[in-house]
């Protein structure tokens, strides 16, 4: 989601990834294309407190390589006339395709460290992370899956909207019950935005599932 | 013997000029081959030779008039004698001349039977008889018409080294050539190997640029898909033919580097294990992709042989991007207009095989204007081109990022597409129906071409095909289509097809069809809750058609839609989840529950998706939900659950969590 700029400087870092050994993790229903979240993200700063809607549907996931991506969309955007809506791209950390350290987008092993560390269901894997980068982790027993989310570009507004997509997400989403918490990064901005999401119902009494398939 | 310059002179004349003058001269020319002057005879066939060589036009008007036939007979009549070896010479060439690359002619060569005279010549004591006939035989063998070889026929392989072992490098590729194209079964090439032909072979790889090249195409045919043969001809002298042919990708011969890296290809695609080396795979693509913008036939193998190389292998697709393969294809589509069919054909097969899964290949679509390329060939007036053109456009849509963006949902992109549903073709037609299916997948942009160009109607037609491949097609499209899909989109679809309707394409007697007819039922209820009622016309004919077909006991991919059409119906209201109950338990008894069966299924999908019909059936928020507890407890269902607690998928390990969390609410233990 768009946010305002706030000044700060991180030096670059090249992208790196880890492939190992690992298979690929095992699908999740309630993270699969069609699925709708909603829910806030917090971004406050030192002036106010400010919250806005945020509505999430995930477009396409490709596990093989680790990949997803979906739409975003900011309600009662101050700046904006109508909710405006980014297109995002994920990875997903699962030890073949990302690891938890980042390697680009101007984020240390440090800037990794301090926010997968504010998920409570990272803590039981910190320690390995912290010694070796977690090779010997089995993320495919783990009820949860991270992710970070990058926003590409805005769907329905100009860039000239006032608003940057220049940071990026990490996120952290439950099998369990479908629920996704995130942080937002980007050196610019206010630090730790919380994103907080929910599946979505759509006013029916249970789950509901739509499909397509790729030729 | 000096041929006159008058028949020189009407070779290169235009037949624009075909005045009495000329047809006098072609009827003339007839008369003298059949005249029992030898001198006469042998001057009439020069003639014709000389008129024919490289000039189609002239090969079709001489055979319309007979030609074959009477070269035929000059070459029958013609005794072993040394005076007439300049006819059996002049005849032979001219009859290899009518089958060379000229299928017609082929043809006419074989009806006229002169096939087993041609062979004899090759044991005639004159060398240059010998080369007229090998060299003849040689342009028969190069067409599919050529006689079928039984290679497993003793006399048949005695003759075949009797070819392979002459010195002479005509009839040695003559050989080679019968190999190449006569070899086709798995049966055949072990025969072959059996009898040492690979050993003679590699000699030829040593040979003249003709051997070499002949040798390296028999390779080819001899080692296809065959592992014994490939580990045969690689442990020959310790893999010194794989490094010469492998040289041989360097030589400069264009044909000699385009035949070797077939011959790799084929290797790579047997074997792979054969080249772990990187360096010979980035070669063997740098090499053909520099043999693309060859402009004889080398160029337009290059590119088939490129397409089948790369062919569902991400490692090399990914080298040959690196390489820039799809900038290099692009220049040489934007540049020719004057492409031949199968370069073309061949060039977008390249394109699509780059962009099958490599997201970084369908960007860069975008980015250099391939779209417009690919819109174009549409428009091609061959059927492969077309074809090959359109699986280019459903491979690069295969890219979610795209796809969302609307990259495809345009006019001028989408109106193409639609008319080629009635293109007389039905390779077309698969083919514009696999590109469709990923194309119409818009995520519910409020404008869908498609829909503005009766593309619904059209797809409901095809839905209804003799082809059941079709019939599959059409539905994933529609499927595809109504993924997400709001209310008015849905509107569309059903007030065209009625429940009665709908319920044949669940029953269709093939499994993929009756899969994407559920998957299309599937996203027809998602969404907004109304648009469960679909299910409930006609009296619930489409649900009860669901519950029958569930019963059935059908294929795991099946039966995975069918319960989500349930777990979506079963997400609804109170009278909803009811009508699933009473597909889950009809009235009839005696029949074993499916759901207990599905649960023990094989497939974790299946698994997943009936453990989510439980969950929403006992979803806490409904009135009902303790009713239905009962009696899946009573049907054996929850225990079943409570058997599967450590189900070795995380998902539905989770899912099963959910129930029996539900199910203590309700009082019962875990």
């Amino acid at each position: 989601m768009p946010v305002r700029v706030v000044e700060s400087n991180t030096p670059a870092q090249v992208s790196g990834t880890d492939p190992g050994n690992r298979s690929q993790l095992p699908p999740s229903s309630l993270l699969g294309a069609g699925q709708a979240f909603s829910g806030t993200q917090n971004v406050s700063n030192q002036q106010k407190e400010e919250a806005w809607r945020v509505n999430v549907q995930i477009q396409g996931i490709d596990l093989e390589h680790g990949y997803l991506c979906g739409t975003m969309e900011a309600l009662n955007v101050p700046m904006a006339d109508t909710p405006v809506i980014t297109f995002w791209e994920g990875e997903i950390v699962d030890g073949k395709n990302y690891t938890f350290y980042t390697g680009k987008w101007e984020a240390t092993r440090e800037d990794d460290m301090r926010h997968w560390s504010k998920f409570p269901s990272f803590s039981p894997l910190q320690g390995q992370v912290e010694s070796d980068g977690g090779r010997q982790l089995d993320l495919n027993n783990y009820p949860y899956i991270f992710m970070r989310w990058k926003e590409q570009y805005f769907v329905n507004v100009g860039t000239d909207c006032g608003l940057t997509i220049a940071g990026f997400y990490y996120v952290c989403f439950s099998c369990s019950d479908g629920s996704i918490s995130g942080f937002y990064y980007d050196p610019n901005s206010s630090p730790f935005q919380k994103l907080e999401l929910k599946t979505v119902n759509e006013g029916r009494s249970g789950f509901s599932f739509s499909s397509y398939e790729l030729q | 013997m000096p041929t006159t310059t008058t028949s020189a002179a009407s070779s290169s004349s235009s037949t624009a000029s075909a005045s009495g003058n000329n047809s006098n001269r072609q009827a003339d020319v007839f008369s003298r081959l059949a005249s029992s002057d030898p001198e006469v005879k042998l001057k009439a066939l020069r003639e014709v030779k000389n008129q024919i060589i490289g000039n189609r036009t002239k090969k079709l008007s001489f055979l319309k008039l007979g030609a074959v036939p009477a070269i035929a007979s000059a070459l029958a009549d013609a005794d072993d004698s040394e005076k007439c070896n300049n006819i059996l010479v002049q005849s032979a060439a001219a009859l290899g001349s009518f089958a060379c690359g000229f299928e017609a002619g082929v043809q006419a060569v074989l009806d006229a039977g002169v096939f087993p005279r041609l062979l004899r010549l090759l044991t005639n004591p004159d060398e240059k008889v010998v080369d007229a006939g090998a060299r003849s035989l040689r342009m028969i063998f190069q067409s599919n018409q050529a006689p079928k070889y039984d290679f497993l026929q003793e006399k048949n392989m005695e003759f075949l080294f009797s070819l392979l072992n002459s010195e002479n490098e005509n009839v040695s590729g003559l050989g080679a050539s019968i190999i190449a194209h006569a070899c086709g079964t798995s049966v055949e090439q072990r025969v072959l190997c059996e009898a040492g032909v690979l050993e003679k072979l590699v000699i030829l790889l040593d040979g003249s640029l003709s051997q070499r090249e002949a040798c390296l195409e028999s390779l080819a045919t001899v080692l296809k898909n065959n592992p014994e043969a490939v580990s045969d001809f690689v442990g020959l002298e310790s893999g010194r033919h794989l490094n010469s042919v492998t040289e041989l990708t360097k030589d400069r011969y264009p044909r000699t580097r385009l035949l070797s890296c077939l011959c790799l290809v084929v290797i790579y695609n047997t074997s792979p294990s054969y080249f772990v080396n990187m360096g010979t795979k980035s070669g063997l693509i740098t090499t053909l992709l520099e043999l693309l913008n060859d402009p004889g036939q080398s160029g337009d193998d290059a590119a088939l042989g490129l397409s089948c190389l790369i062919a569902g292998k991400e490692d090399l697709q990914k080298l040959a991007y690196e390489a820039n393969a799809i900038k290099n294809i692009v220049d040489i589509l934007k540049t020719d207009s004057e492409l031949q069919t199968k370069r073309l054909q061949g060039l977008f097969l390249s394109l699509a095989e780059l962009c099958s899964k490599l997201e970084d290949c369908r960007c860069s679509f975008v980015s250099l204007q391939v779209l417009d390329l690919l819109i174009n060939a549409l428009r091609h007036k061959d059927a492969d081109v077309k074809a090959a053109a359109c699986i280019c456009l459903r491979n690069a849509s295969r890219s979610v990022k795209n796809l969302s963006a609307g990259r495809f949902n345009s006019d001028h992109v989408m109106l193409p597409l639609v008319q080629l549903l009635h293109d007389p073709s039905s390779s077309v037609q698969v083919a514009v129906l696999g590109a469709l299916s990923n194309i119409v997948l818009d995520f519910s942009s409020p404008k869908s071409s498609f829909i503005e160009f009766g593309g619904i109607k059209q797809l409901i037609e095809l839905s209804k095909s003799m082809d059941p491949d079709a019939r599959c097609s059409a539905l994933r499209a529609l499927r595809n289509l109504m993924f997400l899909a709001d209310n008015k989109r849905k509107e569309l679809f059903i007030s065209d097809v009625n429940a009665q309707g709908f319920a044949c394409l669940i029953s269709d007697p093939e499994p993929p069809v009756q899969e994407q007819a559920l998957a299309l039922l599937r996203n027809l209820v998602d969404g907004c809750i109304s648009s469960i009622e679909f299910v409930f016309d006609e009296d619930g004919l489409i649900l009860d058609t669901v519950g029958r077909q569930l019963r059935k006991g059908p294929q795991a991919h099946m039966a995975i839609q069918g319960m989500y059409v349930l777990t979506n119906v079963a997400s609804g209201t109170e009278l909803h989840k009811e009508a699933v109950m009473q597909q889950l338990f009809p009235q009839a008894t005696g029949s074993e529950n499916f759901m207990l069966k599905f649960l023990q299924s094989d497939e974790s999908q299946l698994r997943s998706a009936t453990v989510w019909t439980i969950i929403n059936l006992i979803s806490p928020s409904s009135p009902g939900a303790y009713d239905r507890h009962v009696k899946l407890r009573s049907a054996g269902i929850i225990p079943q659950l409570k058997n599967m607690v450590n189900d070795a998928c995380l998902d539905v390990k989770i899912r099963i969590k959910t129930v029996l969390g539900q199910s203590m609410s309700f009082g019962d233990n875990y």
